[in-house]
């Protein structure tokens, strides 16, 4: 009987082609949102952790706050003055799920290759800094002990730094002027890093790396850093390292109002990341439900005037033998059809979306299941649920009067 | 001969707002098999409720409605439609073809609803299409062919299933009187061919085509009338 309350459904519904397009239009837009809503939410998430992860291994970075004073008075000491280098081994004795401390020492400078200069970022820095950012060297070798034990004034550039200085000739070996606070120096080209990307701080590509020596000693003759990086033992002991990173750095500092210094892990931004995308997909998803529960007033509205419209079939039918449960099942099979096939549409609609918004993004497309069969079952539901009520009309029609009406 | 239907008392009563209305107010009278019986009457004289429930689409409010031995009060609104289905072949005045479906599909219609087999569904309508000479019309649409025509599916429609009885509404009453005379000859032939025959109308001419005519007048039977 169902079987054939399915027949005589799909041709009604094929006899009405414009009508059931309408009005399945609201399932297939309901369901293909909330299918390309929640792939778009996955997908970008997928993207912005990979590229966070990518910044390096459990990093944590400890920067000084500009100097406050009070009053108007400028505090006596700035504390970015007490970024010693010493400080390094301590904090790794007294953070024990710190497991390395690299100190940077930032500046801004030209350097010059021939007729070509540009300004770029110079980090002071150790052989570590490279490991830690999973930053790995094209060609050359990293900053090495001895370079900065020695004090050599070598630099390795990023790649797209190498590029705008050599264009397509090999830097390694090359010799250049870096132009720092008017003085200039010579450097030699050891290495050039990989293409990275982003990262917190702007384009890794665009830097350059120095011994943490020479750019201390002989660059700016300062006994302070610009940060610190601090590598966590892994990633569940991350946030143990900041509590002890603060909790040093609270005393250290004698700032117990932790107003002197700043610590960005990347567990915190992953965390805000996800929660932030987390919330924006549930909340676009919920959109996306209540458009397909509008989708189903809908459905349920054609229905009531479907059922209207022909009531004379109802009684012709009535009259030839249909009992009130075929009716029934007519009626439902019509909603329902209408939704599944809405469904599926809708199915496709979504993933064509999530497609194009996934190549225009960059992000990977991620399709789940769980939000296929989610979105798919609730929009049968709905039929079943908003064609129940049409239906149950349907089928408690007196048969005189469904044939009498005009 | 056997009586496919036994009426002994039926009253029909109904409630407009606070107007009572009292449509049959004790109607009695038998019908036996084969018989060509025409129900006759002026508009309001309670033919058409006398239909329906002889039709078994409308419960009397009183009296008895004995079909193939059948009381018919005692069943329900399935046990209805089944006997709707299996026992009454119905010709309205309107055609009441669903005018979406083919020809064929509409003569299937009471098939579908006791679950013929779909190869034997075809076989069997295309048979009755072919009785009433529309053999070659079966992928039509009703707004395809004629007032004439569509009785003709009409009446294939109420013989597909064998009932006990065709029960004809004012068959004529939407047609020309050719083509009304087309229809009701069919008619007669397939009362000579077996079939047993109640027509409803309030044309003389038309139920002069009956054995015999029960003439109905505010609700109760006025005359009882054999044709020789």
């Amino acid at each position: 009987m169902i079987l054939q309350s399915l027949k005589i459904a799909l041709e009604s519904l094929w006899a009405n082609k414009m009508r059931s397009f309408l009005s399945m239009l609201g399932i297939i837009i309901g369901v293909g949102a909330v299918i390309a809503i929640v792939s778009v939410g996955t997908g970008s998430t997928q993207q912005i952790t990979s590229r966070i992860a990518n910044l390096g291994s459990n990093m944590i970075t400890v920067y000084p706050r500009a100097a406050r004073g009070q009053g108007g008075r400028v505090s006596s000491v700035s504390s970015q003055e007490k970024f010693s280098l010493e400080l390094t081994d301590y904090i790794e004795k007294f953070c024990p799920s710190v497991i390395k401390v690299i100190p940077v020492k930032q500046v801004s400078g030209r350097l010059i290759s021939g007729d070509i200069n540009v300004n770029a970022t110079i980090l002071g820095t150790n052989i570590n800094y490279a490991e830690v950012n999973n930053y790995e060297v094209d060609k050359g070798n990293f900053i090495s002990e001895n370079d900065d034990g020695e004090r050599r004034q070598v630099i390795v550039l990023g790649s797209q730094l190498a590029e705008d200085l050599f264009e397509n000739d090999n830097p390694i070996a090359k010799r250049i002027k870096v132009n720092y606070d008017g003085q200039v120096y010579m450097f030699d080209v050891i290495a050039v890093m990989k293409e990275k990307g982003g990262s917190m701080g702007g384009s890794l590509d665009d830097q350059s790396y120095i011994p943490l020596s020479v750019a201390m000693d002989k660059l700016t003759n300062s006994d302070y850093v610009s940060s610190y990086i601090a590598q966590a033992a892994s990633s569940e002991k991350a946030s143990t390292a900041v509590n002890e990173l603060k909790n040093f750095m609270a005393k250290f500092l004698d700032d117990e109002d932790q107003e002197q210094f700043r610590i960005i892990s990347q567990d915190e931004i992953l965390d805000t990341v996800s929660s932030v995308t987390k919330t924006m997909s549930m909340m676009l998803g919920g959109i996306a439900a209540i458009s397909l529960l509008v989708g189903g007033i809908g459905i349920m509205n054609i229905m009531l005037v479907s059922v209207t419209e022909r009531t004379r079939e109802i009684g012709v039918r009535k009259a030839l033998g249909a009992r009130n449960v075929h009716i029934l099942f007519q009626f439902l099979m019509e909603s329902l059809n209408l939704t599944s096939f809405g469904g599926i549409l809708g199915i496709g609609f979504g993933w064509a979306v999530a497609y194009f918004l996934s190549q225009y993004g960059d992000w990977p497309m991620v399709i789940a299941p769980l939000s296929i069969g989610l979105a798919f079952g609730f929009a049968l539901f709905i039929g079943i649920f908003f064609g129940l009520y049409p239906a149950m009309k349907a089928a408690k029609m007196n048969p005189v009067d469904a044939l009498r009406y005009e | 001969m056997a009586k496919i239907i036994q009426i002994e008392q039926l009253t029909k009563i109904y409630h407009l707002g606070k107007v009572k209305v009292e449509a049959l107010r004790g109607v009695s009278f038998e019908i036996n098999t084969g018989d060509f019986v025409s129900i006759m009457g002026p508009s309001g004289s309670g033919k058409s409720t006398l239909m329906h429930i002889i039709g078994c689409l409308d419960y009397p409010t009183g009296g008895k409605y004995f079909l193939s031995g059948q009381d018919v009060n005692k069943l329900n609104d399935d046990q209805l439609a089944l006997f709707r289905n299996q026992k009454i072949g119905f010709v309205f005045q309107e055609f009441n073809l669903l005018p979406k479906a083919t020809i064929l599909r509409n003569v299937e219609l009471p098939l579908t609803y006791n679950n013929t087999h779909s190869k034997n569904k075809k076989q069997l309508a295309v048979q009755a299409l072919e009785e009433v000479g529309l053999g070659d019309r079966l992928k039509h649409r009703p707004n395809e062919i004629s007032g004439g025509q569509k009785q003709r599916v009409a009446i294939a429609r109420a013989l597909v299933n064998h009932p006990s009885i065709i029960l004809a509404d004012e068959p004529t009453g939407n047609l020309d009187s050719k083509t009304g005379q087309d229809i009701m000859k069919m008619i007669d032939k397939l009362h000579d061919e077996g079939n047993t025959i109640i027509l409803v109308t309030h044309e003389a001419e038309i139920a002069r085509y009956g054995k015999r005519i029960i003439h109905l007048k505010d609700g109760v039977i006025d005359r009882d009338e054999v044709i020789v």
